[in-house]
């Protein structure tokens, strides 16, 4: 298990003349790991958070960073901002500057990073977030969700270890908030510690790997998210309510389902449960084939005569720049988030479908499908289009056959 | 109340790309021309030239350039009336002198001299505008760095570009919130709700102060500023075209040295 980056031990902290907002919490976060704080409106979600990089000093208890005790001298505190990055609610008030490229630039220019560097780390962040062209437009006329973009990249340009997020998707429609959140995962998937505030469970339940219940300044309940969610006292001492997913698997559950040991987390799980209580063990139908497209590696320009060779086949894409990818070469996308999943949903119907993705996530789709077979008995085999010379499809169905 | 803002035409204009140099020296060349000349065909000439630039290539819809320029051009119109009215002259056409110390006069020269600053005024707006709709505030901003103006007043004014908006936006919303529940239906209640609109502008802006400093901490502010240095290059066309409009305005200025309506 990788180290612990951030601690709290007993923190305390009261406003000026007001009710106490964090009364005595404790708890840790691993490297690496994606945490939601979920509570109601007041429950200390925001005080907590303002905590992680020194904005607010508890009066008692110890913060730490890295194993060390948080010091609150200016040049300490410098080097744990740039550490662990902040990104405000309201974006809006998180962007300072008059231009995108100016607001990224902010923190690589304060940290005292030569010219080419804040070049560098301006490019680098605002391709992270896939705003490449937006460095002379004025924050005023962006939308929404570029805003927020603005306020990550200016945060990401400081390259910080930890990533705090105030309520990351208020403000968003749906598919901004589902975009928002797979570019959450993307840098997860870089390394980066990701915490989040939110009220939202339907959010917060299939993505965290932790979660910790908040209310009245009080820790509820710290622990995996379907332990957290699935407890209804916790929940509704917690002001929330529980995951439709957790409440259908508890009904299906009563009715004779056998439910696994690792409650569903989406419908890819839930579908499992219900077809193999439905067919025993295994689909009958010949699963179709996920074919990967590295986007990366340059050859997207046979892409879409690619895709017009195979009329059945449907594209998803994953991160911002296979989004993008897809855009330019005038490739209409299906699946925008959550895309493994669904593409593993089709396989199971014996349908084709074409990941498009960055190289840094290329991986990840083979290990999430290596691990959905393993647990389901199902296979369904994952071909890389740069690497396949001949067209994929055929060439892995012959390899169902024999396994069959 | 919120009409279409100067700064967003600027970003979208047709000349945005050009360098921001070329048309600083435009718009400050016409100025100063529109100063030195003393005959009023110079001025109409500038005023022609650039407003059709900024029409054609600039891309500027007629309407909006016609209601940035009509609202200075009404005030610079009373200002000639009172000119000729107040001014004397050899050739008088008409007067009254309606009280012992006031005398109204319509005169040849009177005329000629209001004429001749009416053509002045609107030549020089021809050329502000021509800035003000060419060259957004952030492009400025590069120049008055380059120009050595002191650091924190160009820091100061970034903060202030970037809060104006803010600030507008928030008070567009107060304002709309007041004018679904009446708020300016009565002559005593507009007054009233104007002040509570206030009062909520000057909370919200102190609120958002905070959280600028707070902002500006999370990314360890530490007195600097970035701006994106690089201006766009100097291109041969448009810079043939700026010498050839100075050449061919200076002409003017001096061809129609005198030169009166009348």
């Amino acid at each position: 298990m990788s180290h612990i980056i951030l601690e709290a031990r007993d923190v305390r902290y009261r406003y000026p003349r007001g009710r106490e907002a964090i009364g005595g919490i404790s708890f840790h976060f691993r490297r690496g790991e994606k945490i939601a704080l979920v509570g109601p409106n007041g429950a200390g979600k925001s005080t907590l958070l303002q905590m992680f990089n020194g904005m607010i000093r508890p009066d008692s208890g110890t913060m730490l960073f890295d194993n060390e005790p948080i010091r609150y001298d200016t040049a300490s505190l410098r080097q744990l901002r740039r550490r662990v990055g902040f990104v405000l609610q309201n974006a809006d008030r998180q962007i300072i500057a008059p231009t995108v490229y100016q607001d990224v630039a902010f923190g690589p220019t304060n940290l005292g990073y030569d010219e080419a560097g804040v070049k560098e780390a301006v490019s680098t962040a605002l391709r992270q977030v896939g705003l490449v062209g937006f460095e002379r437009r004025p924050p005023h006329q962006l939308s929404g969700g570029e805003k927020k973009r603005v306020a990550i990249a200016g945060v990401l340009a400081m390259d910080p270890d930890v990533l705090v997020f105030d309520e990351p998707t208020s403000g968003l429609d749906p598919s901004g908030s589902e975009d928002l959140m797979e570019l959450l995962d993307e840098l997860n998937h870089d390394g980066k510690t990701i915490v989040i505030s939110t009220h939202d469970v339907e959010l917060a339940y299939p993505w965290a790997d932790r979660a910790i219940l908040l209310a009245d300044g009080q820790i509820i309940r710290e622990d995996v998210p379907d332990v957290a969610f699935g407890n209804t006292r916790y929940v509704r001492m917690a002001h929330l309510s529980v995951p439709t997913l957790l409440e259908l698997s508890a009904e299906l559950e009563k009715r004779g389902f056998v439910i696994p040991e690792r409650k569903p987390r989406s419908v890819l799980d839930m579908i499992h449960i219900i077809e193999s209580h439905l067919h025993g063990s295994g689909s009958h139908l010949t699963p179709g084939t996920i074919t990967v497209c590295n986007v990366d590696e340059g050859n997207t320009a046979t892409l879409s005569t690619w895709v017009n060779a195979h009329p059945d086949l449907v594209v998803g894409a994953m991160g911002t720049r296979a989004k993008q990818c897809a855009v330019q070469e005038q490739i209409a996308l299906e699946f925008t988030y959550g895309v493994i999943d669904k593409c593993i949903l089709r396989a199971l119907r014996g349908r084709d479908s074409l990941i498009l993705t960055p190289g840094s996530m290329v991986g990840r789709v083979a290990v999430r499908v290596e691990a959905y077979c393993k647990e389901s008995g199902n296979t369904i085999s994952v071909v890389n289009l740069n690497t396949a010379n001949q067209p994929p499809i055929t060439g892995s169905t012959n390899e169902e056959m024999k396994e069959e | 109340m919120f009409e279409e803002l100067l700064e967003d035409v600027a970003q979208k204009n047709g000349l945005r790309e050009v360098n921001t140099y070329i048309k600083l020296a435009a718009g400050l060349s016409a100025i100063v021309l529109c100063l030195l000349s003393t005959g009023y065909a110079s001025p109409l000439f500038i005023a022609l030239v650039l407003s059709a630039t900024v029409l054609l290539l600039a891309r500027v819809e007629l309407r909006t350039y016609a209601e940035l320029f009509l609202v200075p051009l009404w005030f610079a119109l009373m200002s000639a009336i009172v000119i000729v009215l107040i001014s004397g002259g050899e050739h008088v056409f008409w007067s009254w002198d309606p009280l012992p110390f006031l005398s109204l006069s319509v005169s040849r020269e009177s005329i000629n001299t209001g004429f001749f600053i009416l053509c002045r005024v609107i030549g020089s707006m021809s050329a502000l505008l021509f800035i003000a709709l060419t060259t957004p505030m952030t492009d400025l901003f590069v120049v008055m760095r380059n120009a050595r103006v002191p650091d924190f007043v160009i820091d100061l004014a970034m903060i202030i570009y970037r809060t104006i908006f803010f600030l507008l936006d928030q008070v567009q919303q107060i304002y709309r919130a007041q004018v679904m529940r009446l708020g300016y239906s009565g002559w005593r209640e507009s007054i009233h709700t104007f002040a509570m609109m206030c009062g909520a502008a000057f909370i919200t802006s102190w609120d958002a102060g905070d959280d600028l400093v707070r902002a500006m901490d999370a990314r360890c502010y530490d007195g600097k500023f970035a701006l994106l240095g690089e201006n766009r290059p100097v291109e041969l066309r448009p810079l043939a075209a700026l010498v050839t409009f100075i050449i061919v305005a200076s002409v003017a200025v001096v061809a129609s040295q005198g030169m009166t309506l009348l």
